[in-house]
């Protein structure tokens, strides 16, 4: 099983901020979007770097395939 | 990171689920919960109100429809919170010697402790059947409740 970590912050008057760690791609989302399926709705999402780490990974692969 | 997401909570529950969450929050600001017998009191001159309207909340209706009502004290003010006719919860603030704008501000609290209590237990509660382990888990000194879980 993939390993998974979430930081969830809840404050004070009940807005909660979701963050994944580790998770590389959409699996993140997957994951954030049970949390936000629980709490209520989406104010904002914002990917970084690791969410395109995979996608980043396969077209190093066609890559070298292309050069042999 | 790979992703961080900002949420809006929507509370979604039935009366006696958000009764129990009420009482347990409204207690963390000195409020009680006192019986239907003990809230019949006239109403005394100078007496101020001040209604507010939960955002975000649909509070399922019983099944007699009856009772929605559940009202908390603290020091000569009460807060009085039913659900009602569109299913939002509402939260009527009595006191004496009071202004609005401090029964507003006091009952805005009490409110977001309740929104704060309900999505810490919905989380809590949802995490738990999806075998995520909570490692880690403090209050700051904002009051803001700050949670790590993971699934190993």
């Amino acid at each position: 099983m993939a390993k998974e970590e979430l930081d969830i912050e809840i404050s004070p008057s009940g807005k909660v901020t979701v963050k994944t760690i580790g998770i590389k791609g959409p699996r993140c989302l997957d994951l954030a979007d049970f949390v936000a399926r629980i709490v209520g709705r989406v104010e904002s999402r914002e990917l970084t770097s690791e969410y395109y780490e995979t996608a980043a990974q396969v077209e190093d692969r066609v890559d070298v395939k292309l050069r042999r | 990171m790979s992703s961080v997401l900002v949420l809006t909570p929507i509370i979604i529950a039935n009366w006696p689920a958000i009764t129990a969450v009420v009482t347990a929050a409204v207690a963390t600001m000195g409020f009680s919960a006192v019986q239907a017998a003990e809230t019949q009191q006239t109403q005394m001159a100078g007496t101020t109100r001040e209604e507010i309207e939960v955002d975000n909340s649909e509070i399922l209706e019983n099944a007699g429809g009856r009772g929605e009502e559940l009202v908390v004290e603290r020091e000569g003010l009460r807060a009085v919170f039913t659900r009602d006719g569109r299913g939002v919860l509402r939260v009527c603030m009595e006191g004496k010697g009071h202004s609005k704008a401090e029964l507003r501000k006091i009952g805005q609290e009490l409110v977001d402790r309740v929104t704060q209590q309900y999505v810490y237990h919905r989380v809590m509660t949802e995490m738990k059947q999806r075998n995520m382990h909570v490692v880690s888990e403090e209050v700051a000194e904002d009051r803001t409740v700050k949670i790590r879980v993971r699934n190993w």
